[in-house]
């Protein structure tokens, strides 16, 4: 897997773990679809591939499409470093480290940042800016690269799968801790056997489904609707009300939909309503809809978004 | 304790009943009191919106009466005042899914641990409007300076003198347009307390700023600056006994451009 860290003037695009071109392309397609990638000075970290000066070209033509310019390239491939140059593109050399130590993952991360760089640093006899090898992602990085673990793991997760979440952090976690007295026993059954309902038709305000299987509506669900289903709920169009999936405690149920203005879902025994700042418009614009599916996810309800391709 | 019941009223639609319960029922826990506000308008709520609480809604009135859970668990705590709590109404249901000795009883429980307990009807005369009415012990009246808003408040009045459980009623005027009423446009605030012969606690200027705050879901009375909030704190002080001038809507004109007004006209009586 490729990794990405923003900087404050550009971007390091770090492909130095892969090996084939064509594992390089896809590696830097799922990396260019970040948004966060336009108008930067990217600079591209190449380990010992071999490219030829038309596959950088492409390369180059590819991130220029994206608005943005490569800055520089690093790589310890000879044939890259020629084709590079023939680009004037700015190179240097990629030298491996004299030290080689092998990072053992940790597991879980509770003491401050600071801490764990000088325990570490202690308990390797490591002198500041050593370069270590990460054995989670085989790259090679600084160790102050490696160790700030500040943003959560699903954030990290929705990241390398290429998903944004920042954005659709919408929805937050509804303490239910003094409403909800007996939970329902959890299961997590597989909704692609269970019946489906298929219903072409807006649902207004006031008007609830029920149904013990999948539901599937052609059309909007109006805020003050309510879908409450034991299977997988998608809406085709705007979802504005309360929608339950997984109701009798199916942690596997998902609720998907064009665009997710619901005020609250739940699934299984997990509410989140949605965050007070969001603003919703009075009227949503079609152009503006993006697929979105909530799933759980780390006992977490968890929006996911597929990025836009146009 | 015992908490005190009103119930916000006005027969016609739309003169303000919900976005009046909503901000004294926040004037009031402001002010320290414990208040739960309740929506009776089952199958068109409204009052969640108004508060911003639509989001945090899991259980409503009809979930108590029909005892999938218990009052406390369908009290829905305000986001920022803990003495504020919502008892919401179903949307998905009607008014035919509370009668009026469950909501009596709901009332009874409340008393016991509130200072007050606002009941937000919903328009109409029919079950509805009876069902709110009859858990209350007092009653506010709310009415436009519109004609047909004040008849439709005086027919709710002689439903409420008929009522023994209501002790005391008062008159809250809504949307009160001073310039309109100096051109002789609008009912004069006199003008309706003398066809509705009735004790008035406030009068509520009209205020753009009900639009946006009922939008944001945030009520007006937690903006310092607007006039209706202050309006509104001030109902809300004399629910609580105090005695409180009513604000001088003519006066609020901006005195500067009050002059400006003034020169142009004597200019235009030259011309």
């Amino acid at each position: 897997m490729g990794n990405s860290v923003l900087e404050e003037k550009g971007f390091i695009i770090d492909l130095s773990n892969t090996v084939t071109s064509e594992q390089l392309v896809s590696e830097l397609g799922s990396i260019l679809e970040l948004p966060e990638i336009k108008n930067k000075a990217v600079c591209l970290k190449l380990g010992n591939i071999d490219l030829k000066q038309s596959q950088l070209l492409s390369i180059k033509a590819l991130i220029e499409s994206m608005e943005s310019t490569i800055q520089s390239v690093v790589t310890s491939s000879n044939v890259t470093k020629l084709s590079a140059e023939s680009l004037n593109l700015e190179t240097s050399e990629f030298t491996a480290p004299a030290k080689i130590i092998k990072e053992e993952p940790k597991a879980e991360v509770t003491e401050t940042q600071e801490q764990i760089k000088t325990d570490f640093l202690e308990e390797n006899q490591l002198q500041p800016n050593t370069v270590i090898e990460n054995e989670v992602t085989g790259q090679l990085e600084e160790i102050s690269e490696i160790i700030p673990m500040t943003e959560s793991s699903f954030q990290n997760l929705a990241k390398k799968e290429g998903l944004i979440d920042e954005a659709s952090m919408k929805y937050v976690p509804l303490d239910t801790q003094d409403v909800i007295e007996d939970e329902i026993e959890e299961k997590s059954d597989s909704t692609d056997k269970m019946p489906t309902l298929y219903m072409t038709q807006t649902l207004r305000s006031g008007q609830t489904l029920n149904y013990n299987g999948n539901v599937i509506i052609i059309g909007d669900a109006h805020p003050g609707s309510e879908i409450i289903a034991n299977g997988d709920i998608t809406v085709w169009g705007v979802l504005g009300g309360i929608v339950h999936a997984g109701a009798n405690g199916n942690t596997n149920a998902k609720i998907r939909a064009l665009k997710f203005n619901a005020i609250q879902i739940r699934i299984a025994g997990l509410y989140a309503r949605r965050n007070d700042t969001i603003n919703v418009p009075f009227v949503q614009k079609t152009s503006e809809f993006t697929p979105e599916e909530a799933r759980i996810d780390n006992k977490q309800i968890i929006i996911y978004k597929t990025i836009r391709r146009d | 304790m015992t908490g005190r019941v009103i119930v916000i009223t006005s027969g016609k639609g739309g003169v303000g009943k919900t976005t009046t319960s909503a901000n004294i029922g926040t004037a009031l826990a402001k002010a320290g009191n414990k208040v739960v506000l309740i929506d009776t308008d089952i199958g068109l709520r409204n009052l969640d919106l108004l508060l911003g609480l639509e989001n945090r809604i899991v259980y409503t009135i009809v979930d108590v009466v029909e005892e999938r859970c218990k009052l406390k668990q369908a009290l829905v705590k305000d986001k920022k005042n803990p003495n504020l709590a919502l008892l919401a109404a179903a949307q998905t249901r009607d008014k035919s899914a509370v009668t009026q000795d469950q909501l009596k009883e709901i009332c009874e429980e409340l008393k016991k641990k509130y200072d007050f307990i606002l009941l937000d009807c919903p328009a109409g005369i029919e079950q509805g409007f009876q069902n709110a009415v009859a858990g209350a012990t007092e009653a506010i009246v709310v009415t436009t300076p519109e004609m047909s808003a004040v008849r439709d408040a005086d027919r709710i009045i002689g439903l409420l003198e008929a009522k023994e459980e209501i002790e005391s009623y008062k008159l809250l005027l809504n949307r009160v347009r001073p310039n309109l009423i100096k051109e002789n446009d609008m009912m004069s605030v006199e003008d309706v307390v003398e066809i509705l012969s009735c004790k008035l606690i406030g009068i509520i200027p009209e205020d753009t700023g009900i639009i946006t705050s009922t939008n944001k879901g945030e009520p007006i009375v937690n903006v310092e600056k607007s006039l209706a909030g202050q309006a509104y704190r001030n109902v809300a002080q004399r629910i609580m006994g105090e005695d409180v001038p009513f604000l001088e809507l003519d006066k609020q004109e901006n005195p500067i451009i009050a002059k400006i007004k003034d020169i142009f006209a004597k200019l235009k009586g030259k011309v």
